[in-house]
This record gives C-alpha cells, structure tokens and sequence, in this order.
C-alpha cells in the first residue's frame, strides 16, 4: 500500500491557491467529501479543471474511490468528444461548468472550508490504476498507457532526489499533460514540493504566481513559454530552479534564460509511456543524466528503458546513443514527428488528414524549419491542390480535426505538387514552391 | 464590415509581422473578427500565438498584458479590443 500524501504531515502545505497555502489536512477532507459525492456508475474521472488545485482534488477523490483518471491527448472538443466516446462511462470533473455537459457530470467547488481530516493518511494499492494517459500517437488514434499509483509514485521520488525536497512549484503546463501532472501534481502529492494551483501564461502572469510563493521556487515551463520570458525579462522573484521539457530547448536560449533570472535550468526528457527518465543541465553538460536505477537497452529495433515499476521494457520514440550506464546523447527521433507546445504528431498524419477533406485532391505537410532539431516552435506548413476550396474553408475544415497548435502556416493553394518521376516530394523542390 | 482606424491597422501589420501570416493584407482587416478559433471569417490564432502577440505589443508599445484580468480576455476578441486595451494601458 502506498500514502495518497508521502510523508504525511496534516498542518505542512500540499499547494498554494491565490496566495494562500491548503495544509495537507485541509485537502484531504475536501477530497474525501468529493469522493464521497462520486456515483458508483462512473467507472472512470475525467478531470478537466483548469485550476491546478480543482484537478488536485478530483484526481485525488478518483483515486479514492478506485476511478482511473483519464488524461486527453489534446484539450480540443473533438478529442474531449473522441475520449468520451471510448469512455462512455466516464464522469467529467470540471470548476467550469462549459465542460460539465453530460447528466454525470459534476462541478467542482474550488473551497477547503471543512475540518481538517483527522484520521490517518489513506492508502492505495500499489498496483491500483490511477491514471490513463493518452499520446496523440504518430499512426492515428490516440494510445492510451495505464499509469498505476506505483508508477506515478515512482517518478515523483526520483525528481524530489534530484532537485531537492520543500520546493514552491509554479507551473506554464496543465496538469493533464503527463509532464506537468508529475512536475507539479504527483511532485506536490509524493515528491516533498507545494505546487501552486494557477497556470500562469503571459509572462507577466509568471512574475506574480512566483512573488505570491515563498522561496524555494522552481518554474516548471517550455520552450515556447520560456523564449517569451526571457525575451519579455519581468522582474522575478529569486528561483532555485528552472524546468524546462516537451521540446528540444535550443542552447543559447538556456544559456540565457540561466543568466536572465539567475537559477539553473534544467531539461527533462521522457515520454506518456515511461514518464520521465532523464534529466541534464544543457548549459553544463549536454548528456542526458538518467534517473538512479533506470537502465537504457539499444538492439537493433530501438532503444528501451527498464525500470522496476514499470511493467514491460518502453521503446524510447527517439534513437539514443548509450555513454555508460548513466548518461546518453539523443540522436534523433526515429519517425518524422513534430512537436509543438508539448503535443506531437507525425507529419505523414497531418498529410492524411489534409488529403481526407473532401475536394483535396493532393497536398503534404512539411516542415519549413531548416534546423528542425533546435527550433522552438516547430509549426509545420502545407501545401494544397484544391481547387474548389479558398485558403480559410481548408484551415477550418483542418481546425475541425485537429489540435489547434498543428494548423498548417502558411497553408498554400498551389496548382499542383512538384511530384518526381517516382511520385516522391523532393523536399528542395517543396520549400521553393512554399516559399516562392 | 466597419472601417479601420489608424491604431487598428497598426496593430494589424504588427500582428501580421509577428506571427508571419502571409499573404494577409493589413488593410483589408475586420476589426470585429475574431482573433481566436475562427478560421472563415477571423484570423484562427491559437494560444501560442496569444504568447508572441503579448511580446510583439511589448516591444512596441511597452506595455505588458497579463492573463488574470478580464480586461484582457475581452482584448483578445478582436483587433479593435486589443487596440482599445493598448491604448487604455498606455494611459493608466
């Protein structure tokens, strides 16, 4: 059996809302009435508040009644709608009524205004079924990876012995992403941190989460978020550290953003199917440092990570070259993905999808990027041979199918492809076409 | 349609210049359209671009936005309430 809160001390902050903090206690008596309120005919939680604290307290109220919580691919309506679909018993958790739709559906109450808990500290089975959190996927239908209490446990104490105990964690990522629910939620529930409950955006909004936390401080971010602060530069209070993941963070912009606001910056490298694996400081060293007691295997169909709590060996999406026993360099990823704003896709599904929409009658979607590896903000481009259709009917009809981050910019109507002999896109022949 | 003011097409160019939408003409602005979503009739930005037009109008203007206030919400309809928040946050 493993605690719901590690190292449970009733009067200790769990997390941080609107400037004031929710001792463990006081938490744990709001989700046990939330629990207490779920119907048994909701098999499964989907978790949609956006206030950190609101998705704390209905993740940790599924957990309680032994409801896994569905993690979305993407926070569209038609992956909400696709995930409710292959959930049909599954309840929407929300502090926005917008999303409470559905007759099971509950809005949360964003209050820690009952007595304390008093009792002991719940426990869960180890092997319990927390959380399933689905990868766009690079083939089309979103992947769903099970994630028991144990796994997510397990990452969450990995980062506390790397970064430190007693940390105030302001966070640019949502919590359904699996990067910000282990930075922040599982840091906040088994990894000795407070997390703050806001998602602050613009960089000014990053400057007041962190004024209103008492130090230590860390800022759990992205690139794009990141090239935003430091190019904006407010005034922030002193940080221990800086975290970035998602995206290849390009060196000169770590460099700055350590010398900018003072604090070590940090990468961490993972993936929805192992969690995080890896960490590294770019402006110290460029290899990957993994996790104590992880191990990294590379045959010839990939690499793959071993672990105790994870069930299976995971093949890593990216190619990897093994140091020693600790560190390794990426190489690459394996397939054609992009990534933008922490979500990924391959390009040849974004094709599919453009050549799916009624009157398209050839088109692809590329990467204008010449140095793909390093920019942070891979937006993919595409051309279209579609005749009937204007330029924004195209973008709207994508827009209908697809996370908003990979439209296509610019989308071009061009007359025909520059196919070759053997049907291929030379990409040269592409980016002269987009560009001319 | 309603006609575009000076500060409106400003903003404008500056927002077609940021987020490299070409082949979007300035002038030809509805300032009402939405900014957000909308690809027929506005200009389908999404949040990313959110982060890049805040940056672009800091640089320009010196003025920063920030996310918690409803002010801002509204500004990010259209050009014509970013343009107003602008002005109104130049004053204050």
């Amino acid at each position: 059996m493993l605690a719901l809160i590690h190292d449970y001390r009733p009067q200790a902050p769990l997390l941080w809302l609107e400037g004031a903090p929710v001792s463990q206690a006081a938490f744990l008596a709001a989700a046990r009435q939330l629990a207490s309120e779920l119907p048994d005919a909701a098999r499964e939680v989907l978790p949609l508040a956006a206030n950190r604290a609101g998705f704390m307290l209905a993740f940790a109220a599924a957990l309680l009644r032994n409801k896994p919580c569905l993690l979305p691919p993407a926070g569209h309506p038609a992956a909400l709608a696709s995930l409710r679909a292959a959930h049909p018993s599954a309840m929407v958790l929300s502090d926005q009524p917008a999303q409470c739709t559905a007759p099971g559906d509950h809005c949360l109450r964003l209050a820690f205004d009952l007595p304390d808990w008093t009792g002991p500290v719940p426990e869960l089975p180890a092997t319990q079924l927390a959380a399933i959190a689905y990868t766009s996927g690079s083939t089309g239908a979103p992947q769903p990876n099970a994630k028991t209490w144990a796994m997510l446990i397990a990452t969450a104490r990995l980062a506390m012995d790397r970064f430190g105990q007693g940390l105030h964690i302001a966070a640019t990522v949502p919590a359904q992403h699996m990067y910000g629910l282990e930075t922040t939620v599982m840091m906040a529930l088994a990894g000795g941190g407070i997390a703050d409950a806001g998602q602050p955006f613009f960089p000014q909004d990053v400057r007041a989460t962190l004024e209103a936390l008492p130090a230590p401080r860390m800022l759990v971010t992205t690139p794009v978020h990141l090239r935003a602060l430091v190019a904006a530069a407010p005034a922030l209070p002193e940080l221990k550290l800086l975290l970035s993941a998602t995206a290849p963070l390009p060196l000169a912009l770590a460099q700055d953003a350590e010398a900018r606001f003072n604090a070590p910056l940090f990468e961490i490298y993972g993936c929805t199917e192992a969690g995080s694996i890896a960490t590294r400081r770019p402006v110290a060293d460029p290899r990957w440092r993994l996790y104590p007691e992880l191990k990294l295997e590379t045959l010839a169909a990939g690499s793959f990570l071993h672990a105790d709590y994870l069930p299976d060996p995971v093949p890593l999406a990216d190619e990897v070259e093994c140091l020693d026993g600790e560190h390794f360099r990426l190489l690459g990823r394996s397939a054609e993905l992009i990534k933008v704003a922490g979500k990924r896709i391959a390009l040849a599904e974004l094709t599919q999808t453009l050549l799916g929409i009624a009157g398209v009658e050839d088109g692809v979607v590329l990467l204008p990027e010449a140095d793909e590896a390093t920019a942070v903000n891979q937006r993919p481009a595409a051309l279209v041979v579609a005749p009937g259709l204007s330029e924004a009917q195209l973008l709207a009809a994508l827009a209908a199918r697809l996370d908003p981050v990979f439209l296509p910019r610019p989308l071009k109507k061009v007359a025909a492809l520059p196919r070759n002999a053997v049907g291929k896109l030379p990409r040269a022949a592409l980016l002269e076409l987009l560009h001319g | 349609m309603s006609s575009l003011s000076t500060t409106e097409l400003e903003l404008a160019e500056l927002l077609i210049g940021a987020l490299n939408l070409e082949g979007r003409d300035a002038a030809a602005t509805d300032p009402e359209a939405p900014l957000f979503g909308d690809h027929e009739r506005g200009w389908g930005l999404d949040s990313i671009d959110a982060l890049e037009i805040a940056l672009a109008i800091q640089q320009r203007y010196g003025v920063e936005l920030r996310s918690e206030d409803e002010a801002t919400k509204r500004a990010f309809a259209s050009v014509r309430g970013l343009a107003a928040h602008v002005a109104s946050l130049r004053k204050g």
